[in-house]
């Protein structure tokens, strides 16, 4: 097995299989809520899994509305919930 | 340039055809890997018949006339004098590549049903389940519920007890003995009771209890309500139960991606489930010359079929006749395609299990109550007025989760059906997928 | 005028007064000039130095230095605006009867009878014909004429950001594309942020009929505009794109008053890009006319028989 790729999220630091997506490395990590909603603050995860639905958004490296569902984890990516 | 745009099952087997005719040919899709939504597999596929996946992903992977990208998000398509301009994101570029023939096999999404507390992590789609464990090696919950509609339950259901899930239940809605509607689609597909054995056997070996009639109308963090359920999914009253669970994957059949076929000006219908497919002929042809269209975005009808239509458009794009045992093949597919649909409907009874402040559209979080008002204080007539009012569907999916139900529940209000015409209207959108203004304006990103 | 309706009305549609933005290009000299006599038809025109134009919008290009600063400049939600004029017009006593598509339109004499549609035929002495862009089709059923022609434009939508833009901001080569009368494509940028978080970035002009096809070189260059004027906007994702078509009239001028053939048949439309802004000024003088009253401007500009027909 190769080496865990560490990340931070929200200010703490992750780990993950190389190939993971960013969701699927957090909720095995228990960390199930990836943000909260515009306008309800509402907490949300992943819904479809598939790039579809948009609803496990978060901030990578900067850039908003990344589909955590879909975007791999790499070593040292800073990662929040909201910008 | 011959070009696949897609490569599921329906993708994969249009390009093999095509390479073993001799011919050169590109599949672009967005995913990582090759393999569509069913074999969605970071390693070894397993599962029903997975040598048949391998065979097809090895091939892909071996044969030097076919060549695929993977990560490459397909945004717009146009035609142009030589062909079609395709334009694709790929690693935070944008490039364009032009092909003379095109097969698109962009296949489906799982539809989704709203109801009380569906937009709380925990709930989740079954595809979602699948590739959290397929994709990338992780069980979406210990305790998992798995609800819904439609035979793809059982193999995400058996997936996840395989890797050490314990699924509470599974919850089927529709009874099994729907299937005595179509008895000659039964027989002609004997492979099928194969298939269905498997996921028996599979069912047993994990102690998975399967419920019919049943379905989850409810989630709070950490337990569901499941309730007995009519046929047209109304809840029978007094049957709810509250189960424990950190998890429910729930899916109601699939909404096909027509998006890209539909910017390119390919005609569609809407099928007899109410989703939104493509015309095409025997052999694939769309009504846009050199466009075919194989897989789910002709018609809801699981991977076996897929891997025949894909099979025909590749072999019409290259010339090659049909024969006729692989076109009864396709018969008897799209004939059990057909019973799938009978079988496993989904009626009208959701709308009641949503409370008013329930989000029907989940990204510009929009409440029952607000559709309600659009229609009655504001005069919105269908689910296009009604998005204008309230927002609903604009978001970030562009409608793809909610635009169906919206519209449903607003025709509901009105008592009328939805049109044909507003079913097309909103599974069509100019954009197929999200792109910079920056990759728009000089083809890079600051990605 | 808009916050007078709203206050009739009663209803919010989210109308905002956030004033607008001219930026200047290179050479700012036309924009002044346009910004002076704005001023002396009693607009509100301030011209700002670079310092004043990035504290109004700190995120624009640090290579812009001038521009005009228009605080009267609004924004409303067309839709919902309509939706509660509508419910307001249906209070005080109107109806309104939707899916009727005007079919025919009788006249005898010149003198306006009555019209049919696909929900029943109407009597009205006075028929009022605000079509927007098929203005001219109501006016040819009614036998006469209005030379009010699509004009073709792509709005790009964006996801829901930060809070990045605070005006209408404007690049100053979009006033004078709007007065262009080149049937060609023109683009130049006006981007504004809703109350929705998301950035509309319009609008391009081109005249080609009734064609609603998409071409992507017009996002591609809407884009382009809109980059260059915001380059945080870069990593901003297009969402949408909306395809609409401006009632344009030859001289670029609103069609508003009576028919010079049809005796009872008005007009207020051709009011082209600027139809929302417009609709109650428009509304304000075609009452003020039928009713007789004194008008609150000079309609003669309007005045639908500046397109009589030449006579053959
Ligand atoms: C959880 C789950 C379980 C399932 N289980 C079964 C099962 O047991 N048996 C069965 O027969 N079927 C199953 N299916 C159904 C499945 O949809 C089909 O069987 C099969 O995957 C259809 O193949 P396809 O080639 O038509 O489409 P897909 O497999 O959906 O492939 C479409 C491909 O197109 C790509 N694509 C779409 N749009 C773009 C774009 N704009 N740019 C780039 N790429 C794009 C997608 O990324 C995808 O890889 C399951 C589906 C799911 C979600
Ligand atoms: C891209 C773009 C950007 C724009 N930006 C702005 C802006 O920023 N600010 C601004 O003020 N304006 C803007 N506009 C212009 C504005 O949208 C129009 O000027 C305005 O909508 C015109 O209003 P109207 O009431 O005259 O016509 P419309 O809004 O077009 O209404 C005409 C109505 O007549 C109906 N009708 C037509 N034919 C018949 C028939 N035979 N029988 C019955 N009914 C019929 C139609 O169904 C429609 O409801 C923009 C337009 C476009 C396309
Ligand atoms: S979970 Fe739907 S897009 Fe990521």
């Amino acid at each position: 097995m190769s080496a865990p790729i560490n990340f931070t999220f929200n200010g703490s630091t992750y780990s993950g299989e190389a190939g993971q997506s960013i969701a699927a490395a957090l909720i095995s990590q228990d960390q199930r809520v990836l943000r909260t909603t515009r306008f309800d603050e509402a907490p949300r995860s992943i819904f479809c899994g598939i790039g579809i639905c948009f609803d496990c958004v978060v901030v990578v490296n900067g850039i908003a509305n990344q589909r955590s569902c879909l975007v791999e984890i790499t070593e040292g990516a800073v990662i929040v919930s909201k910008q | 340039m011959i070009l696949v745009i897609g490569g599921g099952p329906a993708g994969l087997a249009a390009a093999v055809a095509i390479a073993r005719n001799g011919q050169e040919v590109t599949i672009l899709d967005s995913a990582p890997r090759a393999g569509g939504q069913y074999w969605r597999h970071r390693t070894r596929v397993d599962g029903y018949k997975s040598e048949k996946s391998a065979m097809y992903l090895q091939e892909v992977a071996q044969n030097p006339l076919i060549h695929f990208i993977s990560g490459a998000n397909v945004w717009s398509a146009s035609r142009v004098k030589d062909g079609f301009a395709i334009n694709y994101l790929v690693s935070g570029n944008e490039l364009t590549v032009t092909a003379q023939k095109l097969i698109l096999a962009t296949g489906a999404f799982d539809r989704s049903l709203p109801f009380a507390g569906w937009d709380l992590p925990g709930v989740m789609t079954p595809g979602a389940a699948q590739s959290l464990l397929k994709g990338h090696g992780v069980l979406a919950g210990r305790r998992v519920i798995v609800a819904g509609t439609g035979p793809f339950l059982l193999p995400v259901a058996t997936g996840i007890a395989a890797a050490g899930g314990t699924v509470v239940g599974l919850y089927e809605a529709q009874s099994p003995l729907r299937w005595a509607l179509s008895p000659v689609a039964l027989l002609l597909n004997p492979s099928k009771f194969a298939e269905l054995l498997y996921y028996a056997k599979q069912v047993r070996k994990y102690r998975i209890r399967i419920q019919f009639g049943k379905g989850v109308t409810a989630f709070d963090t950490h337990s569901a309500v499941v309730s007995r359920l009519s046929s047209d999914l109304e809840v029978v009253a007094g049957s709810e139960e509250k189960i424990e669970c950190d998890v429910v994957a729930v899916g109601w059949g699939f909404t096909p991606d027509v998006t890209l076929g539909g910017i390119l000006g390919c005609a569609q219908k809407v099928d007899l489930d109410g989703t939104v497919i493509f015309n095409v002929d025997q052999n694939q042809r769309s009504s846009q010359k050199d466009i075919w269209i194989a897989g789910e975005a002709t018609g809801i009808g699981g991977s076996d079929l897929a891997l025949v239509e894909g099979e025909i458009a590749g072999l019409d794009c290259v010339g090659i006749g049909i024969s006729p045992s692989l076109a009864f093949r396709k018969i008897r597919k799209t004939l059990f395609a057909r019973a799938l649909q009978k079988s496993y409907p989904v009626g009208n009874g959701w709308k009641k299990w949503s409370r008013n402040t329930t989000k029907i559209c989940r990204c510009e979080e929009v409440s029952l109550q607000d559709i309600a008002d659009s229609v009655t204080d504001l005069g919105a007539f269908d689910s296009r007025t009604a998005k204008l009012f309230t927002r609903a569907g604009m978001g970030l999916c562009q409608g793809r989760i909610c635009s169906r139900n919206v519209s449903e529940i607003v025709a509901g209000l009105q008592g009328c059906q939805v049109s044909d015409n507003e079913r097309i209207g909103y599974s069509n959108r100019p954009i197929a997928t999200p792109i910079s203004l920056g990759e728009l304006s000089d083809g890079k990103s600051t990605k | 005028m808009w916050f007078d309706l709203q206050d009739d009305v009663g209803d919010s549609f989210e109308l905002e007064a956030k004033g607008g933005v001219v930026v200047a290009r290179s050479d700012d000299s036309a924009l002044m000039a346009l910004a002076d006599s704005q001023r002396l038809h009693g607009v509100t025109a301030q011209k700002v130095d670079s310092g004043e134009l990035h504290s109004l919008e700190p995120y624009l290009h640090p290579d812009l230095h001038s521009g005009v600063f228009y605080p009267q400049d609004a924004q409303c939600q067309p839709m919902l605006a309509a939706a509660h004029i509508l419910r307001t017009v249906i209070a005080r006593g109107g109806a309104v009867i939707s899916h009727a598509q005007v079919k025919k339109i009788l006249s005898h004499d010149g003198v306006l009878h009555s019209i049919s549609t696909t929900q029943g035929d109407f009597r009205a002495p006075i028929v009022i014909n605000a079509a927007g862009t098929w203005a001219g089709e109501i006016a040819a059923l009614a036998g006469s004429h209005l030379p009010i022609a699509p004009r073709k434009g792509f709005i790009l939508v964006t996801e829901p950001t930060q809070h990045y833009i605070f005006h209408k901001v404007y690049d100053s080569d979009y006033v004078a594309n709007v007065a262009s009368s080149d049937a060609d494509l023109q683009t130049s940028t006006v981007v504004e942020g809703t109350r929705s978080g998301t950035i509309l970035i319009g609008a391009s002009r081109e005249r080609i009929g009734f064609d609603g096809s998409m071409n992507y070189d017009i996002v591609r260059t809407l884009a382009a505009q809109a980059t260059s004027l915001f380059p945080v906007l870069r990593d901003v994702n297009l969402l949408r794109v909306y395809r609409g078509f401006r009632p344009y009239a030859p001289d670029h001028l609103p069609v508003v008053g009576e028919d010079a053939e049809i005796k009872g048949l008005w007009h207020s439309a051709g009011h082209e890009g600027a139809g929302i802004g417009l609709a109650p000024g428009s509304a304000e003088l075609i009452t003020q006319l039928i009713t007789g009253k004194t008008t609150f401007m000079d309609p003669a500009a309007f005045a639908p028989a500046r397109f009589a027909r030449v006579s053959i």
